[in-house]
């Protein structure tokens, strides 16, 4: 009887497992009852099927093959923080009529439990919207009618592209996907590379076959395909440098066309021939050769120099002053260096080539490094999209430099934190190229002198020095360079406390090879507690870390820090007359993972002052989930610690 | 006498333009120097001549010359113009010229960039903006840009703002309406004396001209900008828009004539939705619980989704519409849950307002203007002494919910009788109620564990409800940064009740923090105020120029029983404080209710107002002693 009762149980299992029907149209009604994503209970919507299936078809009155990209979905939504899955922006490439890419068919239908019974509404021409965003994108927006939670939606839609390259494949998205069919149909004319994210935490299987074509001639077509099941949501956290380099994607890279009877055309297949084929672009090589367009400003500029530390930063200031960064990135120039020297407005390589140029016309071995911005992710494949910007190396003996001039408060290896990423390729003039590490492993630190009087109110004045190098020196360069001396004080004094501050003075605000240095009189209340008979306070003051920043319990990626970095504070109190020390924080040190991280405390009387030392140095800048806890914890002690208070007695 | 106007009239246009063309206004030298303090940006010249020819015709010129000083004055060179189908750009141009005034570059129309105006939170808009995308190479620079612009909609006219905002200043601005007799033309001042402002209208021609306006700096609690800027607002008397010609001599009129050309015909429903809605209301009489019942069945069937296209700019789609794809605007929706009231024999009426949350802002009662300057829609429901306010693009409002989007302020009713301001829901200081309690322990390490209870009702409803729905690990880190001042918060659980019929939203947070309470040698500090602290005091002027505004009040009141471990024992403990004045009134005190157990008590009451510059300092003061109070300490001591 059990036995019969668990294979009709197993029989309905069965069916309804494999009855599930995927083709457009036939959605079921256990599909519109499902309340909540079993695998996933905190998905808004969930993909409940999705199929991306890229082919290329031979068009014989065009000559030439289209890519046609083919995508079915169907969605579950669950509640309203879901509705937003029901609105769908198809992006079609449209530069010119002849290179744009157009929409074929496109169908969408919206499910809903009417009774117990599916009921589907068609999406009509008026929720369809065409919508020329600039000069290179064209929109088809649309939304779904009646749509409630637990609806269902179907959207069926097929790209016609005359281009060749396939664009990425997501296979995972912001919510979990229960079935995901991938094909990549290509012609044997055109050979791809492939490739899966290696940093994704999910790693589709993908299978790869050939088969016949017969129509309209007979080729041979490589097939990937790939059928997944459950893929789980990727989900953003604070911190992360970019999620996109997390997503499992595959990536499809033209490295060859073999037509017959025609030469094999080569794309990039390695980092070096990649890199081979950048510098034969005119608007990258070519633009490196070019120096009639400032070869007298350069000779007057340098005349007479003959230290090469002395030229390079003559001409880095040159170019810093005289050509202006208008916000564009890429490593191929867009109006040409000789017109952006002209206008004084260039992107990324008009402003780097020139200075490169300009630095080997002085007797400088410079080269061009291509770089991968932060924004840009980290690239999986040797792709001329894996790069997207350049800057500038200098290599000569005992002063090997790394320089970008886009950026006003740059210097020599202080670069804008945008181009910290993963690793650069320097190409040299005679075309080789190698890798080098962008990873900064200098300290940028930080040096506060604190001093400070308690006076008989309890109120407290003194005086602030600071001095910072390196990257910290450039960010506060960047932040403050350019405001008043009322609005720098104004944000010093903010989140402080009741607070006033005079007599603010900078040095070397504008010298990117100084570390600036700031100096300022403060007045402070309410820092010093008097409760009963004693008196409590941080000697930190208002420097004091009041939390710990890292508040998340667990993490899934990895929190990504700009630069290492050291910190140094030392504190002279003036202890008020009438009062002794009944107690003092207690000196302290810890560490984080071996000695990436260190923290020291240490406090002691010296007659009526208290002098205090601190110093703070975080050496790595990425931490890794398995390490997250040991990390929080380190800042944990010193926040423990940098809030301790000291407390002062009453002299009876 | 008509004849006699229009050679004076030629003459003045003239003349004004051709000192636009003076080379000085390129040159950085001759800006006045009183112009160049606190700004990021100066307006050499600004001159805006509108045309209405006819109904249907308006003709706009503008010319504008700005120096740039920085960076941050770019935002203000603002050469950008929208256009659409009813709206075409004849001519459109810019140059630039660097500090000596020479001509550095020169952008014609077609260099102007042209996207359209989609924005994050709409599907679709006809709409395009074509604007300037100019790279500064070095600073100062100026900016000579003009357009001339055609358009067969005369209901919208621009307002005259010889100061623009912050950080910028003006130096000439002229503003100009020459108007035929059939559309006329209605003008309202705001703020004008203590500039150096003329008018110079005569019949037929508004004109003003200000010299010499210099910038303003931010400040917090500023109230808004149009409440203390210059400016001049201006309206025809009657007006084509989209196919439609109207009057806005008065509300009434206008309200008239918006209920009859846009809304009337807009409210048919298919036979199958009303007998669906009025078996929904069978059995019920009381017309507040059917216009609940209603509202709950538009939020359960549909969706705020924008899109705005020709006179869908203004006019609702048509309720049967909505009942089919089940979305829309807020015009279209609430013209739908109207169209249901309608059915099941509510009085409700489509009401025009001015949505925004930081700010309350009002439909100008006394200044009759096309839709009444208004940027949303909601449903009013009369009510005797206090209408119902319905916001129709939310899903989750509680029936009647409107704080912190459309609350206290004037709008514009639409009735079939015709248009009237009315004054929307104000929520009180005392509505406004927050209630905190908690059942805190503290054990010989410093550490706490607590039960808190969160009650919120008014305008703090709005404030807390939102985390209800985001993942726990969201509404975990939430908490953590909410109560970011205690450190190393531990969040086990948490619970909410949302009442919506009496609109109270409820917390219950069970919490625990290691080391709360700090040690300094044998002793622990103890700051009793775990759960709601203030911590930031509002920034310090040297001199406040600006008024400041509170623009709602709230009341906060905090009870924690806090249980303290039996090995420590009590040395000090803060005094009671009671502070009131006309901002509102703080008050604190701990009441020992055995050796081991204190009772603490706050309450916190902020009023809403409209304060002078001079009180700023005295209100940075309460808050300063509020913090203070806020952050204090009992000393346990442990037994020896």
């Amino acid at each position: 009887m059990i036995k019969n009762i668990s294979t009709i149980i197993l029989i309905i299992f069965a069916f309804t497992v494999q009855g599930q029907n995927y083709k457009l149209g036939k959605v079921s009604v256990e599909e519109l009852e499902e309340k909540i994503n079993p695998n996933d209970t905190i998905a808004n919507a969930t993909i409940l099927y999705k199929k991306h299936d890229v082919r290329f078809e031979y068009r014989e009155n065009e000559d030439g093959f289209f890519q046609i990209i083919s995508v079915h979905e169907r969605i579950k939504i669950y509640n309203k923080d879901g509705f937003n899955w029901a609105t769908k922006k198809i992006k079609l490439y449209n530069k010119s009529a002849s290179n744009s890419e157009k929409l074929q068919t496109l169908k969408a239908y919206t499910y809903n439990l009417e009774g117990g019974k599916v009921v589907k509404e068609k999406l009509k021409k008026d929720g369809i919207f065409d919508e020329v965003a600039n000069k290179y994108w064209k929109y088809k927006t649309l939304t779904l009618p009646n749509i409630k939670e637990g609806s269902v939606i179907e959207i069926k839609y097929e790209i016609i592209s005359p281009y060749k390259q396939i664009d990425d494949i997501k296979l995972q998205y912001s919510i979990p996907v229960k079935k995901y069919e991938v094909y990549v149909k290509t012609p044997e004319y055109y050979v791809f590379n492939k490739l899966l994210n290696p940093r994704a935490a999910y790693h589709p299987k993908l299978e790869t076959s050939r088969r016949n074509v017969s129509i309209p001639f007979a080729y041979i077509e490589d097939v990937i395909s790939s059928k997944l099941s459950n893929v789980p949501a990727l989900r953003d956290e604070p911190m992360v440098d970019n999620i996109n380099n997390y997503a499992a994607k595959l990536i499809m890279e033209l490295s060859m066309t073999r037509f017959p009877n025609r030469m094999t055309n080569s794309y990039a297949t390695s980092w070096e021939k990649v890199t081979k084929t950048i510098y034969d672009i005119p608007s990258f090589g070519d633009q490196l050769r070019k120096k009639s367009y400032f070869e007298d400003d350069i000779d007057a500029l340098i005349s007479g120099e003959s230290d090469l530390g002395v030229k390079t930063n003559l001409i880095y200031n040159f170019v810093k002053s005289k050509v202006k960064w208008n916000s564009y990135y890429g490593y191929t120039t867009d109006v040409g260096v000789r017109k952006a020297y002209k206008e004084g407005v260039g992107n990324t390589a008009e402003i780097n080539l020139m200075l490169i140029a300009m630095l080997r016309y002085a007797g400088i071995n410079a080269n061009p490094v291509l770089i991968s911005t932060k924004n840009n992710g980290i690239p999986l494949f040797p792709t001329r999209q894996g790069f997207n910007y350049v800057i500038c190396f200098i290599e000569n003996e005992g002063f090997n430099m790394l320089l970008d001039a886009t950026n006003l408060y740059s210097t020599f290896n202080i670069l804008p934190t945008r181009v910290l990423n993963w690793q650069g390729r320097v190409i040299r003039e005679n075309g080789s190229s190698v890798w080098m590490d962008l990873a900064v492993n200098a300290m940028s630190k930080e040096s506060i002198f604190l001093n400070a009087k308690i006076n008989q109110d309890f109120s407290v004045e003194g005086k602030v020095r600071t001095s910072k190098t390196n990257y910290l020196a450039m960010e506060y360069r960047q932040r403050f360079a350019n405001i008043s001396a009322e609005d720098h004080i104004k944000y010093l004094e903010k989140d402080n406390g009741e607070i006033e501050i005079n007599n603010l003075e900078l040095k070397s605000i504008n010298d990117p090879l100084q570390p600036v240095q700031s100096s300022y009189d403060y007045n402070l209340n309410g820092a010093i507690e008097e409760i009963g008979d004693n008196l409590y306070f941080s000697p930190m003051l208002f420097f004091a870390t009041k939390e710990n920043p890292f508040k998340q319990d667990t993490r899934n990626y990895p929190i990504s820090i700009n630069y290492p970095v050291s910190s140094k504070y030392v504190i002279n109190v003036a202890l008020p007359e009438g009062y002794e020390i009944e107690s003092l924080p207690e000196n302290f040190a810890t560490i984080y993972d071996s000695d990436s991280g260190k923290f020291s405390y240490i406090i002691k009387q010296n007659g009526n002052y208290l002098q205090v030392l601190i110093n703070m140095e975080l050496s790595t800048t990425m931490i890794l989930p398995n390490n997250y806890h040991a990390f929080k914890e380190f800042y944990r002690q010193i926040v423990e610690n940098e809030t301790e208070k000291v407390v002062l007695k009453k002299i009876l | 006498m008509l004849k006699g106007i229009i050679p004076l009239f030629f003459c003045l246009l003239f003349v004004t333009y051709s000192e636009a063309q003076s080379e000085d206004l390129f040159l950085v030298h001759t800006i006045p120097s009183e112009l160049m303090v606190k700004a990021n940006a100066v307006v050499r010249y600004d001159y805006r001549s509108l045309d209405i020819s006819g109904l249907r015709n308006l003709n706009e010129k503008y010319t504008r010359i700005i120096t740039v000083f920085n960076k941050q004055g770019e935002r203000n060179i603002d050469a950008q113009i929208s256009y659409d189908q009813s709206r075409t750009v004849k001519k459109l141009s810019a140059i630039i010229y660097n500090k000596y005034g020479k001509e550095i570059e020169k952008f014609r129309k077609s260099d102007f960039e042209d996207v359209s105006s989609v924005s994050d939170n709409s599907l679709y808009d006809d709409d395009r903006i074509k604007y300037l995308d100019y790279t500064a190479t070095e600073y100062p620079f100026t900016v000579k840009f003009t357009y001339e612009i055609n358009s067969i909609n005369t209901a919208y006219l621009p307002s005259w703002n010889p100061l623009e905002g912050y950080y910028i200043s003006t130096q000439l601005s002229k503003f100009e309406i020459a108007y035929n007799d059939e559309v006329g033309i209605k003008k309202k001042e705001y703020h004008l004396d203590g500039y150096e402002i003329t008018n110079n209208s005569i019949e037929g021609l508004l004109s003003y001209e200000a010299k010499n306006v210099i910038a303003i700096k931010p400040e917090a609690y500023s109230p808004m900008f149009k409440d203390f800027a210059p400016h001049l607002k201006v309206t025809p008397k009657k007006f084509y828009y989209e196919g439609y010609v109207g009057y806005s001599d008065e509300w009434g009129n206008l309200g008239k004539w918006m209920y009859d050309q846009l809304l009337k015909d807009r409210t048919q429903l298919s036979q199958s939705t009303k007998i669906e809605i009025k078996a929904m209301v069978e059995g019920v009489d009381d017309p507040i619980e059917k216009a609940k019942i209603v509202y709950k069945y538009v939020q359960d069937r549909t969706r705020y989704i924008s899109v705005q296209e020709g006179i869908g700019g203004i006019q609702p789609i048509a309720a049967s519409r909505v009942d089919e794809v089940k979305y829309g605007d807020c015009k279209g929706l609430t013209n739908y849950t109207k169209a249901l009231m309608d059915v099941v024999g509510v009085e409700s009426n489509y009401s025009r307002v001015y949505a925004s949350s930081s700010n309350t802002v009002d439909i100008d009662k006394e200044f009759v203007t096309f839709l009444g300057m208004t940027n949303h829609v909601i449903l009013n429901i009369p009510n005797g002494e206090e209408d119902i306010w319905l916001e129709c693009t939310s899903q989750t409002n509680p029936f009647g919910y409107i704080a912190n989007f459309t609350d206290d302020r004037d709008v514009l009713i639409i009735t079939p009788e015709g248009g009237k301001i009315v004054h929307t829901k104000i929520y009180k200081t005392e509505e406004n109620l927050q209630v905190v309690k908690a059942a805190i322990d503290l054990d010989v390490e410093g550490t706490i564990q607590a039960k808190v209870n969160i009650k919120s009702e008014g305008y703090q409803y709005a404030l807390r409800e939102g985390y209800q729905n985001s993942p726990l690990k969201d509404q975990e880190l939430h908490y953590k940064n909410e109560w970011d001042y205690v450190n190393n918060l531990k969040v086990d659980d948490i619970s909410y009740d949302n009442n919506k019929d009496q609109i109270i939203f409820t917390e219950s947070i069970n919490l625990s923090a290691k080391n709360y309470a700090s040690k300094s040698g044998t002793r622990l500090l103890f700051q009793p105020n775990v759960l709601n602290r203030v911590t930031y005091i509002p920034t310090r002027y040297k001199k406040r120029a600006l008024d400041f505004e509170i623009e709602r009040g709230f009341t906060d009141t905090d009870e924690f029983t806090i249980n303290i471990d039996p090995s420590l024992e009590i040395e000090a403990m803060p005094k009671s404080v009671s502070i009131s004045n006309m901002f509102g009134s703080y008050s604190m005190h701990i009441e020992k209710v055995d050796e081991h157990t204190l009772k603490y008590y706050r309450t916190r009451i902020l009023n809403k107002g409209y304060y002078s510059n001079e009180d700023y300092n005295s209100y940075r003061a309460f808050v300063a002693e509020i913090v203070k109070h806020d952050k204090s300490k009992i000393v346990l001591i442990s037994k020896p």
